[in-house]
């Protein structure tokens, strides 16, 4: 409508209009050539704008900017299962072998009857233990560096075994240390290998030992890669993974952890929750800051009630305590109306709820096992603290602050939960062992999830011919594809530490390429919709410009004919 | 025109009458109603985000404070109101002089008029005679037109800054008409430095002033004489620039803010023009295409009507301002308010247009309607954007029909003219 008024005044129709009739009797006179002139001039001037500025800004703005991207690169990394034909990933992961009692020979005849031992128990090829001597067995054992030398050239060590001779034992014993990688082998003297034997009980017993260690990380790795199962893998086992898996939160470069104090009355009112953190939490972090990322923030609510529709807590007389069933523990966070924050920035966000009940419900504990504290799958944990009543004289009641002291056991408990929803195995019992693991499983899950994004990328752009790609894209995808490349020859050479800072710089990376939000603006626009998008403005401003332009080109070619004959 | 000195005393004694009866109108209106200035300040029809006093204040706030006024994203006018308006007592607290200054600009405007008016160029050009050259109204009367429309004075209340850029283009006119042709481009960098869109009235501009300077003695060549004052024109726009940038300081901030914010439309607020509601339902994608096409097709009128007039450049000028009016990115009924003040100049033409009836019912309809559809959609909530956008609508229909039949009435007049024995014969489409 506003379209059909803007062209009224346009001067095409007001010079059509310029040569009225006035009646049939007396004919009108005839267009003097000026005005002709002048009309043409009118039109060309329409014209000349539309082609000298309008066609430039159309082919301007409506031009989609495509990058080019190393498709077929990309198509290679994401390739088709079970392997990538860019990269292999795998696992070599050194052992060293320290025997400070043991003569050279005899250790090198020891390691290499070992590592056949190791060969033939192991079925999955790209996880295999490389067993090294220590040369200087004095050195570095003992601190579990966690590939925190992560430019350097030399591989990570992932263990170090130490042989040790012991009199008086009957067979070998192993003592893996809980805060350091290294596993002391007790054996009796007499069992070191004859230089003649290709079996001994030693080298058997150090190879199933290690195999022991690593079976889980073996399985977890080869639930990832989607290799087929490992024969070996017990259906126990297999069930604990896929349990782990579903049970730890999707990785993120960066996880904000926030601890909560909730309490139905008015104390207690404070915590040492800085000593706490300090004491319990950051250590664990400052290991964890290879994998991700976290930010800490804490909060005390009180007067913090359970949902109406929750299930009360019961009084169990055997127990002397008040219960919680284990079937209900999934409505006791009140979601509705404790001020959890379900994101903080970017990232997930993993919630520690300390929860104080209050005198009249105290202890309050988990009917069936007695157990204080619970996981939130992919959520965080709980830690019910039933703190020591104070009597005074309007009753008992939960002490106003809660020391340090009091925190201990809730936040051992919330470390372990961490641990857990991060996805640690379980096994083995040494912390940084399982450290080391998880920077394995995690680079093995970002080269996957980073290179299948980048196969999703490719088939993205191939099938939606005009989606725009900008140019950050094109050097995000680069980036990733470089990263993604490096993370693989890090595997190859067992360093990873290194391999999984290139897998998270993969990653982010790779998402940043495919959510770029300037690409999927015109995803659900096909071409055919451009015709509604052209046609309500410019059809009804184009129509009568293209029509006198026709009228203008049909008069000038009778004007040439007329011409033409007067001439012949 | 044969004027006797007793007429003329009379006029001069109208002139007086009707400027002070202007000017006691806007100040009882202020006194009496001390509300209805903030109440047309902060209404959509007259105030947009180029031309509101509000964030004016805003601007001034920071500028009086040292800050960049542009900092706030609020402020998007030229920054040499600022200085000016910071010589003014605070309009909060002492509204009164703020006020008086408006009206007196508005008088200005109106004295620029009365002296376009009484140059009888909208009559009589170097190259056209009216047919009709004798149905005219006076110079007084065309001012009185202008200083009782009450979008003027709604404008002058609500104290728009459009208000300037009314007056630099209504004296680049008048000092065009009076043969100072050096004046004129400088008040029309001034118009253009506010609003950026009165540069397209350049051409037609120059030569209306070619016009009268070729009647004098040994005319200059024409091309020489345009370029000539198109260096002027760009002069004074630089020299404007040039002074902003020493009280901004920041040149890109200021121009990005005000210019860029006249280009590309970033703001979306309801106003009575065209480009709000299209811009709101548009694709992000197309976004630049059609900020390209609104602009080119306000600009495309330039060529046509300065080729079809060209014996009549102020009929361009004025016809021009009745498209701004419309199309450009930021309406108020300031920009309508100038087209009415124009159209007057060609009572003579009157006669020969035809819808005047349904364009003056059309406007009114939508003056009337437009406020109250607006309360009904964001007030009331109980109507939608559709609701006003109808409105805007209709009041651009209006005052395109009305555009439209002057551009009508003008063809007829030279048509007569040339062909005089035909004069008020039927008018039949063919």
């Amino acid at each position: 409508m506003t379209i059909k008024t803007g062209d009224q005044e346009s001067p095409e129709d007001s010079t059509s209009r310029a040569d009225p009739k006035p009646s049939v009797k007396s004919p009108p006179p005839p267009e003097t050539p000026a005005a002709v002139q002048t009309r043409f001039r009118v039109i060309a001037a329409f014209w000349a704008v539309i082609i000298f500025l309008g066609f430039p800004i159309w082919w301007k703005t409506t031009s989609i900017y495509r990058a080019s991207l190393p498709i077929e690169e990309m198509v290679d990394w994401a390739g088709g299962k079970p392997f990538w034909q860019a990269c292999r990933p795998v696992f070599p992961l050194d052992i060293h072998l320290a025997t400070p009692s043991m003569q050279s020979a005899d250790a090198q005849h020891l390691l290499r009857t070992t590592q056949h031992t190791l060969d033939d128990l192991n079925e999955f090829a790209a996880h295999h233990l490389r067993l090294k001597l220590a040369n200087d067995s004095a050195s570095d054992y003992g601190e579990g560096d966690l590939g925190a030398d992560a430019s350097g050239e030399v591989a990570d060590t992932a263990l170090t075994v130490r042989l040790l001779p012991q009199e008086n034992l009957l067979g070998p014993r192993s003592e893996l240390h809980a805060a350091a990688t290294q596993l002391d082998v007790f054996y009796p003297p007499n069992q070191v290998p004859a230089p003649s034997s290709w079996n001994s009980p030693l080298s058997t017993y150090i190879a199933e030992e290690l195999q022991g260690l690593y079976g889980e990380e073996k399985a977890t790795i080869a639930h990832i890669l989607h290799t087929a199962g490992l024969a070996s893998t017990s259906p126990q086992l297999a069930e604990d993974i896929s349990r782990r898996l579903r049970r730890s939160m999707k990785y993120a470069e960066t996880y904000h952890l926030s601890f909560s104090l909730f309490t139905p009355g008015s104390r207690p009112s404070s915590w040492d929750i800085e000593a706490a953190v300090n004491e319990y939490v950051s250590p664990l972090l400052k290991a964890l800051s290879p994998i991700s990322d976290f930010t800490v923030d804490t909060q005390v609510q009180l007067y913090a009630n359970f949902a109406p529709t929750a299930p009360k807590p019961e009084f169990d007389e055997s127990e002397a305590a008040w219960t919680l069933k284990k079937e209900d523990l999934s409505a006791f966070v009140n979601a509705a109306e404790w001020p959890l924050n379900p994101s903080i920035g970017s990232g997930p966000t993993i919630n520690f709820i300390l929860y104080v009940p209050e005198p009249s419900q105290s202890p309050l504990i988990v009917k069936e096992n007695r157990a204080s504290s619970w996981i939130v799958p992919q959520w965080g944990g709980v830690f019910l603290l039933n703190p020591t009543l104070s009597n005074d004289k309007t009753g008992e009641s939960n002490p106003a602050h809660l020391s340090q002291d009091s925190l201990g056991p809730a936040f051992m408990t919330f470390s372990h939960q961490l641990l857990t929803l991060l996805g640690t195995p379980s096994t083995p019992a040494s912390l940084p062992l399982r450290l080391q693991t998880s920077i394995r499983v995690r680079a093995a899950t970002l080269l996957l999830s980073a290179s299948s994004t980048m196969g999703s990328l490719a088939s993205l752009t191939e099938s939606l011919p005009s989606i725009p790609i900008p140019a950050t894209v094109a050097t995000s995808v680069s980036t990733t594809l470089s990263h993604l490349s490096s993370t693989c020859s890090h595997l190859r050479e067992g360093r990873f530490g290194a391999a999984l800072a290139s897998a998270r710089v993969a990653e982010t990376e790779a998402e940043r390429s495919f959510f770029e939000k300037s690409m999927v603006g015109q995803v659900y626009f096909p071409d055919e919709h451009k015709v509604a998008v052209y046609l309500p403005l410019l059809g009804p401003i184009g129509v009568p410009l293209v029509v006198g332009l026709l009228k203008e080109i049909k008069r000038i070619i009778a004007g040439r004919k007329a011409k033409r004959a007067a001439a012949s | 025109m044969s004027t006797t000195p007793s007429s003329r005393n009379t006029m001069k004694d109208r002139g007086i009458v009707v400027f002070g009866a202007a000017f006691v109108l806007r100040l009882l209106l202020t006194c009496l109603f001390p509300a209805l200035p903030d109440l047309l300040t902060g209404r959509v029809e007259v105030s947009t985000p180029v031309n509101s006093f509000k964030r004016l204040q805003e601007g001034l706030f920071l500028y009086t404070r040292n800050v960049s006024p542009y900092d706030g994203g609020v402020y998007h006018q030229a920054p040499l109101l600022l200085p000016l308006f910071a010589l003014l007592p605070d309009a909060k607290s002492s509204p009164l002089p703020t006020a008086i200054f408006y009206f007196l600009v508005d008088l200005l405007n109106a004295y620029a008029l009365l002296k376009i008016s009484q140059s009888g160029q909208s009559v009589k050009s170097r190259l056209h005679t009216a047919v009709r050259q004798h149905v005219r109204w006076d110079g007084v009367s065309v001012a009185a037109w202008f200083l009782f429309n009450p979008f003027t004075i709604a404008t002058c209340l609500a104290r728009s800054t459009s208000v300037f850029t009314t007056s630099g283009i209504l004296f680049a006119v008048s000092n065009a008409v009076g043969g100072n042709s050096v004046n004129a481009m400088l008040a029309l960098g001034f118009a253009s430095y506010l609003s950026l869109y009165p540069t397209l009235l350049f051409i037609p501009l120059v030569l209306l002033c070619y016009d009268i300077r070729a009647q004098g003695p040994n005319p200059p060549k024409i091309g020489l004489y345009v370029v000539q004052h198109a260096g002027l024109l760009l002069a004074s726009i630089a020299g404007l620039l040039g002074l902003s940038c020493l009280i901004t300081g920041n040149f890109w901030e200021f121009i990005s803010a005000t210019y860029g914010f006249h280009l590309l439309v970033p703001d979306l607020t309801p106003n009575v023009g065209l480009w709000w509601y299209f811009f709101i339902e548009m694709f992000d994608s197309f976004r630049e295409f059609f900020l390209g096409v609104f602009w080119l097709h306000l600009a495309s009128y330039v060529g046509g009507f300065t080729v079809r007039f060209q014996r009549q450049p102020l009929f361009v000028i004025t016809s021009l301002l009745g498209v701004f009016a419309v199309f450009k990115p930021y309406p108020s009924i300031s920009d309508a308010s100038l087209f009415f003040a124009m159209l007057p100049l060609y009572r003579h033409l009157f006669p020969l247009m035809r819808y005047t009836f349904f364009a003056v019912s059309a406007i009114l309809y939508s003056s009337l309607l437009g406020p109250a559809f607006y309360h009904l959609w964001v007030y009331a909530g109980s109507g939608n954007a559709n609701f006003f956008y109808a409105i805007t609508l209709v009041w651009s229909l209006g005052i395109s029909i009305l555009l439209a039949d002057a551009v009508f009435a003008a063809l007829r007049d030279e048509w007569e003219q040339q062909n005089p024995d035909q004069k008020g014969a039927e008018v039949r489409q063919v």
